[in-house]
């Protein structure tokens, strides 16, 4: 295990009802790169990033976070909840349909975490939440409340809240999937600019262009199988298999 | 009807309202611990509590307040009426209260939980911080509705000898054979009690429409 990986997943297997989802994926995503996942639908994305931070639990297969198993504990045994979530704030999701905390508003989305998990003293825990609600370009809106909020706006304020644990890794999941069209590109802006800061990110998407033009690595998901996996460049002009071409083909217009 | 009427039907109404409101008090905690223990599902527990849930909530509350002051003493216990009462009201508003809480966690979103168990919260930081009050509010219509139930079922209590807003109208007819002003002034008082509660029920809808995305 090396000190410069982020999240390392090895022979990472997960059936729902004997039906298999994923297969033998393995992947090692280093520290400050953006690494895509991209796929058809069904073909296991959303569940492998939430196997990460075992929102689902894998069948088979090891995950480090930061050096850090997670599932298991140094005993080898399952993890119980506590040592889970301890795992679990080591990292950062982003959900596609934002699952902001309705009764909280938006500052208090940002620091219930840092507050009630990490600890933290709450002068610090708004400091740092201001910092990064300017960064996501909304610190116009700290006292608002989600349901006045649009969708770019939640999801924003998602990304916030998610970076306010100051995580290893951040997953994000279509975040701009439940979008308006005209709301895509905020988000997408601020993904970038997120990345051009040295965030370790792993990124579902179905934005090419964006995958394109953020990615470290790009992974294509078949069947539940890593079925190419290259530098942005190589896989969006020379595909090895048969399916990606077939893919970039059909999602080009 | 005279100052002493006055006084009688203003007792009663001060009976009905603290031996309801300490019902109402337990009743709704103890719904809410209830609630949580069948989320937990434990085997034996669990079909022990259905069991006392159906029970409570098919048995008419005059039939349990006599069946609750009559069987005490077998058990060696000397009931105070108004223990007795309290008992019986609690019991019966308990199980009623440890659906709703129920009902309520069952339909609270699973996206909410996903997000905080992936912020590093524990079962419990997610309950307290997140799910709670949350749940507070939305289970608060369905939780007054239960209690102006439970304060209108009160009079069954009258029947181990608590005089209580219903039962003192009896009283006071008997001296002064007029059975009618005792009673319309007993309705109103009623009226006036429930309709604190509708008011408290507005305020908590006005909050919960914040949570309706
Ligand atoms: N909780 C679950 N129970 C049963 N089957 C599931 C569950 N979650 C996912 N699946 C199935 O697993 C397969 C992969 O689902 P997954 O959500 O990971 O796909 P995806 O690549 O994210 O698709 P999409 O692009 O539509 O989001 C699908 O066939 C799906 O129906
Ligand atoms: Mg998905």
């Amino acid at each position: 295990m090396s000190e410069t990986t982020a999240v390392s997943i090895r022979n990472l297997s997960k059936s729902f009802d004997g039906v298999e989802v994923l297969r033998d994926v393995d992947l090692v995503v280093k520290k400050g790169d953006v690494v895509t996942i991209l796929g058809s639908s069904g073909s296991g994305k959303s569940t492998l990033l939430r196997c990460v931070n075992w929102l689902e639990q894998p069948d088979r297969g090891t995950i480090t976070i930061a050096g850090q198993r997670i599932g298991v504990n140094d005993a080898g045994k399952p993890m119980s909840m506590r040592e889970l979530a301890k795992v679990r704030a080591r990292t950062g999701m982003v959900f596609q349909s934002f699952n902001l905390w309705p009764h909280l508003n938006v500052l208090h989305n940002v620091t219930e975490a840092p507050i009630h998990v990490l600890g933290k003293a709450r002068s610090e825990a708004e400091a740092h939440a201001h910092e990064l609600l300017e960064k996501v370009g909304m610190s116009h809106k700290t006292a608002a409340y989600p349901n006045t909020l649009s969708g770019g706006q939640k999801q924003r304020v998602a990304i916030a809240r998610a970076l306010a644990m100051r995580p290893e890794v951040m997953l994000f999941d279509e975040p701009t999937s439940a979008l308006d069209p005209e709301l895509v590109g905020e988000v997408l802006a601020v993904i970038k600019a997120l990345s051009a800061e040295g965030y370790t990110m792993v990124i579902v998407t179905h934005e090419m262009t964006f995958a394109r033009a953020v990615s470290d690595q790009v992974v294509f998901l078949d069947k539940g199988r890593i079925i190419e996996s290259a530098d942005p460049e190589t896989f969006f002009t020379r595909p090895s298999t048969e399916r990606v071409q077939k893919f970039l083909e059909r999602n080009e217009g | 009807m005279n100052a002493s009427a006055w006084s009688m039907l203003l007792e009663g109404a001060w009976v009905t309202l603290w031996i309801s409101g300490v019902s109402i008090a337990i009743g709704v905690v103890a719904g809410l611990l209830l609630a949580l223990v069948r989320l937990a599902r434990i085997p034996i527990i669990d079909q022990i509590l259905v069991l006392y849930i159906s029970l409570a909530r098919a048995t008419p509350l005059v039939t349990l307040t006599l069946f609750i002051f009559l069987s005490a003493p077998n058990f060696g216990i000397q009931l105070d009426r108004n223990l007795a009462g309290i008992l019986a009201l609690t019991i019966n508003t308990t199980a009623f209260n440890a659906e709703i809480w129920r009902s309520a966690f069952g339909n609270f979103s699973r996206e909410q939980r996903e997000a905080a168990m992936s912020m590093g919260m524990t079962p419990w930081v997610t309950f307290r911080r997140i799910m709670f009050p949350q749940l507070m509010i939305t289970s608060l219509p369905g939780l007054v509705n239960e209690m102006s139930f439970l304060i209108k079922g009160s009079p069954a209590i009258a029947v181990i000898g608590i005089v209580d807003l219903t039962r003192v109208t009896n009283r006071i007819s008997a001296v002064t054979y007029e059975p009618l002003p005792p009673i319309l002034v007993a309705c109103a008082l009623y009226m006036a009690i429930i309709g604190c509660l509708v008011w408290l029920q507005r305020i908590a809808e006005h909050r919960a429409n914040r949570l309706a995305e």
